[in-house]
């Protein structure tokens, strides 16, 4: 059975049906789809259809009747039930096409502005990819109330506010278009910065972002040069995760075993970002974050990387969207360039308690200038300081070999 | 060879709240356990049961709406397997796929007449 079908199917068809019964009946709608794949789950220990899409597809279309009766009971009100869908032929919302329509206006509808961000990230998890409360707490590292509670305010907005399955309208849908490349970015990168027990909670958060790219592609009026981007910034992202994780260290760039980069998302990225430059003109944080990722996979050592295109792409960033990593990134690009006082410059506009967990990077960092000015008594200093606020083990034993190099005489 | 019931006592996946993710991993594994021994030729048959049923009782036999018993001991299914003794039934039922939710095998012997 192909890998996570239940999971993909369901995303599936609470679209078909919140498209036949409105969004406003979602709660209903999830719930009856629950009792169609637990059926599926006893049916199938024994003997498993030959086209399990075709089974629950049928078994939406049963929904479809049960729902009917208990809108009917629920609203107990004729009007408002959707004529127009027992009108229609109820097969044409089974159609390929439309179920790709569905889905997207569902991405639309999750990307709601009046949903906040946290909201959003939820409700397109739960509603669209099929996520269970628990699954989505783990993977965002939440507690699965926390979650619940998320959605439902989400659901609740949709009631209040009458909001409907439908597209933005058309001056409206560039900044609903951002507003779904950015989810499906941050959904991206809650699965690809971080590391958890369950290791493939986090990849199936990127696979799932990736899959939500590759819907967005297939309609051609969505297309532009951020979905490209974003499409190329996934693909060469995703190409690193084997790399990028022993155990439960994340493991940078310079000491990944770039044997594990895997080829075919590489060149899939590569395609894409070439086709986001050459056919369109908009520029974004995507394009220049997937030009950073594709020229650090094009340097077969970490010692090959040019350094100097690189920190072309951090400055066209920092002119889009300044923020604190980016002086640090650019930072550590300077001193790759052995150029310290640049590297300075770049840190004395950073405040490191505002990196968090990556404020030891800073002091690392202020070390590797202090050594390339010689100054060791300083490199020393900073070395401790950058030990001490380091939690990831393998960059601290890193640190504390450096260390030792110092301290040689 | 003898013959031995295996019941599956536990909750459900439906109060479990399964996710759809979940329910086919589920699923694959009752999938690969029914398979194995059917191809070992030890499977003599076997369902899965719904958490909900009825209960008919007593001289007046009165009909009661599941479910009957604590979600620790519903019976959510059963298999008949063909094993040289209780040992080598239990070996079989060391692949029982849901021990990790609370479940457990219940196996008993079937009583076969003898000529």
């Amino acid at each position: 059975m192909v890998d996570h079908l239940f999971r993909h199917q369901y995303g599936k068809m609470v679209a078909i049906l919140a498209k036949i019964f409105g969004p406003n009946h979602l709660d209903l709608i999830e719930d009856a789809l629950q009792d169609t794949f637990l059926k599926a789950s006893l049916q199938w220990r024994k003997k498993q259809p030959e086209a399990p899409e075709a089974w629950f597809i049928a078994a939406a279309r049963n929904r479809v009747l049960d729902l009917l009766r208990q809108v009917q009971s629920r609203e107990k009100r004729e009007a408002s039930l959707p004529h127009s869908a027992v009108a229609l032929e109820i097969q044409d919302f089974f159609l390929e096409h439309e179920v790709q329509d569905s889905q997207l206006r569902m991405l639309f509808l999750a990307c709601n502005p009046n949903f906040s961000r946290s909201e959003q990230i939820c409700f397109a998890l739960k509603s669209i990819s099929g996520f269970s409360q628990k699954e989505i707490a783990a993977a965002l590292l939440e507690k699965p109330e926390t979650i619940k509670k998320r959605i439902s305010r989400a659901r609740q907005k949709i009631q209040d506010q009458n909001i409907k399955l439908a597209y933005p309208s058309p001056a409206q849908i560039e900044i609903g278009l951002q507003g779904v490349l950015q989810i499906i970015y941050l959904i991206f990168n809650e699965g690809f910065h971080s590391v958890k027990k369950d290791q493939l909670i986090d990849r199936d958060l990127c696979g799932e972002a990736l899959r939500l790219c590759k819907l967005l592609l297939t309609k051609e009026s969505f297309r532009s040069g951020k979905l490209y981007a974003l499409f190329a910034l996934l693909c060469l992202n995703s190409a690193r995760i084997e790399a990028k994780t022993r155990g439960q260290e994340i493991i940078d760039l310079k000491n990944q075993d770039r044997s594990l980069w895997f080829p075919p998302l590489i060149k899939l990225g590569q395609d894409a970002l070439m086709r986001a430059l050459a056919d369109y003109d908009d520029r974004s944080a995507y394009h220049y974050e997937a030009l950073i990722a594709y020229e650090h996979m094009r340097a077969e050592k970490f010692e090959d990387t040019d350094w100097e295109k690189v920190l072309q792409y951090y400055q066209n960033l920092e002119d889009l969207l300044p923020s604190q990593s980016l002086f640090l990134a650019k930072a550590s690009i300077y001193l790759q360039l052995q150029d310290p006082s640049a590297a300075r410059a770049e840190l004395e506009c950073i405040d490191p308690n505002k990196l968090a967990a990556r404020q030891y990077l800073y002091h690392a960092t202020l070390a590797e200038i202090y050594s390339l000015e010689n100054k060791f008594d300083l490199a020393q200093k900073a070395l401790l300081q950058a030990i001490k606020t380091c939690s990831n083990q393998l960059e601290g034993d890193f640190l504390k070999a450096k260390l030792e190099d110092i301290n040689k005489p | 060879m003898k013959e031995f019931m295996l019941l599956f006592l536990g909750p459900t996946y439906e109060e479990l709240g399964l996710s759809p993710e979940e329910l086919q991993g589920r699923m694959g594994k009752w999938f690969a356990w029914g398979n194995k021994m059917q191809e070992q030729g030890i499977l003599k048959g076997g369902d899965a049961l719904y958490g909900h049923g009825k209960r008919v009782k007593g001289a007046d036999r009165i009909v009661t709406d599941g479910p009957f018993v604590e979600s620790k001991e519903l019976i959510g299914g059963y298999y008949q397997v063909m094993a040289a003794d209780y040992e080598a039934a239990i070996e079989i039922a060391q692949d029982y796929p849901d021990y990790d939710l609370g479940g457990s095998v219940e196996i008993r012997e079937v009583v076969k007449f003898e000529r």
